[in-house]
């Protein structure tokens, strides 16, 4: 599972996580049915602790994403819904333009621009 | 084209090749072994001698058609699962599996023939089992011809070189390292049968200590099982799961179900990376696996996805991780900036 979580993200940790998670899940590398690797071992490479990745997979269980089963861990249940994904990916955008000074409005005239 | 050919390319004439061999020098040797103790049945003692301790008398005997069945037996078996594995075809991909294919088709039929030889001819005009005697000699000539054989053919088996594994034709996905963010990438596979089979180890040690304390088996010996069964079954836990990790300091392989202990290999330390698909068949079966001389080692655990890195100072290291791909690409992007920086 491929993650990456912005040093300069704002918002809270667990967010960016189950953002982090819900990207991995929406570009296909793990199926419905498949099984996540543990928190213990996403929070030891994030280099977090591993209550934060709980919580974080906690949050995508409640929207339906993944599914907890005693003794066989977290599995994916549901692929993430177009929006939650495009949202996903419009704040990456966002991110990826204030790197080069553009503002929200200036990415929007540029998808203007595209479409 | 120079490249070398595929193994998929390779695989269907030389199977092709081995099925017919192995149906028709199988058949053969099967006939052999009915037709010839059919023929000579006038001529041998019933029961016959089938076994001989130190010297040259017998000291237990079978019926003729339990001896018939035994040694049909010896070879049956191992024709059956030879033949099974040149069907499977997976199993001949790689020069070392050919070479021991080949080596025992061979070597093993004229093993049991030489066993059933050895004995028909101990027991040929005899009046009885106890006065068949055998040569001591005789199992050694069987033993020596048999190895011979086996040796002779896996060189003629052989085949080609195995191709060499190298990156896949398309491009790996490329990751973009950006600042001020971590990315990585976690796998973890287990295989159950493993890990189950570890655990059964413990439970028969365990079996064991019971029946030295209640004095069916000696003490010493119970110590000596499970001083093995011990190891093994903690070597066998330790490799049944392993947790492949990427990040910015490079590849992590930690081993069993606490990802302890583990091995890394710094980003600068590995030339590229790339995932391969691969089987048990393909590197000799579960666990570590590695075929001396070429420098390639393999962490087995199942068939499939593989991450396979090659060190900057020679070696391949290939271990089994689902979602390999983007395993690789991260790595092949860490190792561009360990190279840059």
């Amino acid at each position: 599972m491929l993650l990456t979580l912005d040093l300069n993200d704002p918002r809270p940790l667990h967010e960016q996580v189950a953002g982090a998670i819900r990207r991995a899940i929406a570009d296909g590398s793990y199926a419905p049915g498949d099984r996540l690797p543990p928190a213990r071992d996403l929070a030891g490479a994030l280099g977090i602790n591993a209550n934060t990745v709980l919580r974080a997979l906690r949050e995508l269980r409640d929207e339906g994403l993944l599914e907890f089963r005693r003794g066989r861990g977290v599995s994916v249940l549901n692929r993430p819904d177009a929006h939650a994904v495009l949202v996903e990916a419009a704040r990456e955008l966002l991110a990826e333009a204030d790197r080069y000074g553009y503002g929200p409005e200036e990415v929007i005239h540029i998808i203007r621009e595209l479409s | 084209m120079t490249s070398a050919p595929s193994p998929g390319r390779n695989a269907a004439p030389a199977r092709g090749l081995a099925v017919t061999v192995a149906a028709v020098w199988g058949t053969s040797v099967t006939a052999a072994m009915v037709a010839v103790p059919l023929a000579l049945r006038d001529r041998l003692p019933d029961p016959l001698a089938t076994h001989w301790s130190g010297g040259s008398v017998p000291d237990d005997n079978m019926s003729f058609a339990a001896d018939l069945v035994v040694t049909l037996a010896l070879w049956g078996v191992a024709w059956i699962i030879l033949l099974a594995a040149a069907l499977h075809g997976a199993a001949l991909r790689t020069r070392i599996i050919r070479i021991n294919w080949w080596a025992f088709l061979f070597g093993w039929a004229v093993f049991a023939l030489g066993v059933q030889g050895s004995t028909l001819y101990a027991n040929l005009d005899a009046a009885t089992w106890r006065e068949a005697e055998l040569p001591p000699w005789t199992i050694f000539a069987v033993l020596l011809v048999a190895f011979a054989v086996g040796t002779l053919a896996g060189y003629l088996g052989r085949g080609g070189p195995d191709p060499a594994t190298g990156h896949p034709a398309e491009p790996p996905p490329a990751v973009r390292l950006r600042p001020g963010r971590r990315t990585v990438w976690v796998s973890r596979v287990s295989n159950p049968w493993l890990t189950w089979l570890a655990v059964t180890a413990p439970v028969a040690a365990l079996i064991v200590i019971g029946l030295a304390a209640g004095d069916v088996v000696d003490v010493p010996a119970a110590w000596s099982i499970l001083s093995v069964a011990v190891p093994i079954s903690l070597l066998g836990v330790a490799t049944a799961t392993v947790r492949v990790t990427v990040d910015p300091q490079g590849l992590r392989v930690g081993l069993g179900p606490w990802g302890w202990p583990a091995r890394r290999t710094p980003a600068g330390a590995i030339e590229s990376a790339w995932a391969e698909r691969r089987t048990p068949g393909e590197v000799g079966g579960w666990g570590v696996r590695s075929v001396p001389g070429t420098g390639r080692t393999t962490l087995m655990l199942r068939g499939g996805d593989h991450l396979v890195i090659r060190r900057a100072r020679g070696g391949e290291f290939a271990v089994s991780a689902d979602d390999a791909e983007r395993g690789a690409a991260l790595l092949n992007a860490y190792i561009a900036e360990a190279a840059g920086s």
